[in-house]
């Protein structure tokens, strides 16, 4: 018997093989973006990347950050995080975007 | 895209004035308004932005039925399990402390009436009944704004061509994220102390016969609802994990504050795959295959945060409304959902019929909603989430920690009396809680949540 706890080995998937479940329909240009580039050059917390479930948020390096709006579950914690309520957040169009086949 | 196909998609029927009302979101609380007023003879469009109803839904989840049973035949909709067990688990970094129960009577029907689902079959399921009542569904359509004329609402905007459409009723069924109500300044934008994200996986277990019920112990169409807490969950924050078994395939995830999320040195997701590995989660969800990876808001502002329900032709329902329980011990939102939709229906159906569109008329809705279980369950544990906030080392790390150290104490076998380890067990806990004066201050602080 080992002195520490049994721990089971998880093989967790990929972030990108995660992603590869939900169907994406590209609806061609971005659903988000920022409103003042500036604001997020400023920004030292970057929490829009912290919160992201998808890796959409990456830190750019201007400071603003680069937007993989491809990734994007649509869950919204990342027009919720930003203390400077810098995100510009729209669905996107005419059923574009991810879709949920369980959900 | 060529212009035919342009054309066939995209040309949309004249509806200005041909609907009583437009009912913006089919999920829950959107399809409960639609087949309540259509069953009441009112010409409902609901407009649902996915290419399906469902299609942008998810949820943890466990859906509570009592109201979705009397306003449709329940009979055929798609459930995965019915709850049969339900598990209250601590979890410190590598111990479990749980309560679990298996009353007899959730095994018999209506199986209290809680069910796991999954929303892209059951939301189209249940918006399937608001059409056969009468309604008429447009997909792939995307609400943009309302149109308002003197301030009252008299229609939508949406993102096809000529795609106004004017109707007297407008019902906000968006969801959590409410772009709409909020563009129209219906409510302000909710603060990320009040707003969870949750991430969930579902898993199947290719070419493992009855691994579900083996794992859980279950038979024929019983499922479990596990919920945890503790570090172990989701590390310091304000929030926990969760389990639910479908009919194939088991949901996984973790929701916590996003106040929190942003603190944490770990995403999202790594939070799902620490929760994942804890030593007594791991065995329950290991082998299998990632089917769905998805991710949500979840508005638990509760009382406080409910926005004003009516306005001069439209009102807000469900998630939109921040609908939504948490207190630890219940996780509740759609049964709230489908409740708000149906009185919103029936608030708007009786308005109809004296002729009036304001707000007044349309009072109805939120009384019958305070008379109701919605409101009531919201403001009896509205002092909760404060008082878990100020606790929350204490809840979450401590007793968790405490309780496991006290039954490992209780339990110890050597060569001493039980009485030493009875006096161990008791030290731990009341170490943890202040003594007894501390433990008293807690129950009393708490008594609330059970009794």
């Amino acid at each position: 018997m080992s002195a520490d706890s049994p721990t089971q080995q998880i093989e967790n998937d990929s972030l990108e093989d995660r992603l590869y479940t939900v169907r994406y329909d590209d609806p061609g240009d971005s659903h988000l973006d920022v409103k003042v580039p500036e604001v997020c050059a400023e920004c030292e917390t970057n929490d829009c990347v912290k919160v992201c479930p998808a890796n959409v948020w990456r830190e750019g390096e201007d400071g603003v950050p680069q937007i993989a709006y491809e990734n994007c579950l649509e869950c919204s914690s990342c027009r919720f995080a930003c203390g400077y309520d810098n995100v510009v957040w729209e669905y996107p169009k005419t059923g574009g975007g991810m879709t949920f086949k369980h959900g | 895209m060529t212009p035919e196909l342009d054309t066939e998609t995209r040309a949309a029927p004249n509806y200005d004035d041909q609907f009583d009302a437009i009912v913006v979101g089919a999920g829950l609380a959107g399809s409960a308004a639609a087949l309540t007023m259509a069953s009441r003879g009112l010409e409902v469009l609901i407009v649902e932005r996915g290419s399906s109803p469902g299609a942008k839904n998810v949820f943890g989840g466990v859906l509570y039925t009592p109201t979705i049973r009397e306003l449709t035949e329940f009979d055929d909709a798609p459930l995965e399990r019915y709850v049969a067990e339900r598990r209250f688990s601590m979890l410190s970094r590598d111990d479990e402390t749980a309560v679990s129960l298996r009353p007899g009577e959730w095994h018999r029907e209506p199986h209290n009436d809680s069910y796991t689902v999954l929303r892209g079959e059951f939301d189209e399921w249940f918006a399937e009944q608001a059409v056969e009542a009468g309604a008429t569904l447009v997909t792939e359509t995307t609400v943009t704004g309302l149109v308002r004329e003197r301030g009252r609402i008299v229609g939508v905007e949406t993102d096809r061509p000529d795609g106004t459409i004017r109707a007297p009723y407008v019902v906000l069924a968006e969801g959590g994220n409410s772009l709409v109500s909020e563009g129209a300044n219906l409510k302000p934008t909710e603060s990320r102390e009040n707003v969870a994200v949750a991430v969930k996986e579902v898993l199947e277990f290719p070419d493992r016969e009855g691994v579900i019920e083996d794992r859980f112990r279950l038979v024929d169409d019983a499922g479990v609802s596990y919920h945890y807490f503790g570090e172990g969950a989701v590390g310091d924050a304000f929030g926990g994990g969760f389990i639910y078994t479908n009919e194939e395939t088991v949901s996984v995830g973790v929701a916590y504050r996003i106040e929190d999320a942003v603190a944490a040195d770990q995403s999202p997701e790594e939070t799902l795959n620490a929760f994942k590995t804890h030593p007594a989660v791991a065995p329950l969800v290991r082998d299998a295959r990632t089917v769905e990876y998805s991710a949500k808001t979840i508005p638990e502002g509760g009382a406080e945060s409910v926005p004003d329900l009516v306005h001069d032709g439209g009102v807000i329902v469900g998630d939109a409304a921040g609908l939504v329980l948490n207190n630890g011990v219940h996780l509740e939102g759609t049964n709230m959902a489908v409740e708000s939709g149906y009185h919103a229906a029936r608030a708007i159906a009786r308005a109809a019929d004296r002729g009036r569109t304001d707000a007044a008329a349309l009072r109805a809705y939120p009384e019958a909603l305070e008379q109701s279980f919605v409101v009531q369950n919201l403001e009896r544990y509205a002092w909760l989430m404060d008082a878990v906030e100020a606790d929350r080392d204490l809840l979450f790390e401590e007793l968790p920690r405490a309780f496991a150290d006290a039954g490992t104490e209780y339990f110890r076998m050597d060569r001493q009396p039980k009485e030493v380890h009875a006096d161990d067990a008791k030290d731990v806990v009341l170490d943890a809680l202040g003594g007894w004066t501390g433990a008293a201050k807690l129950a009393l602080r708490y008594r609330k949540v059970v009794t």
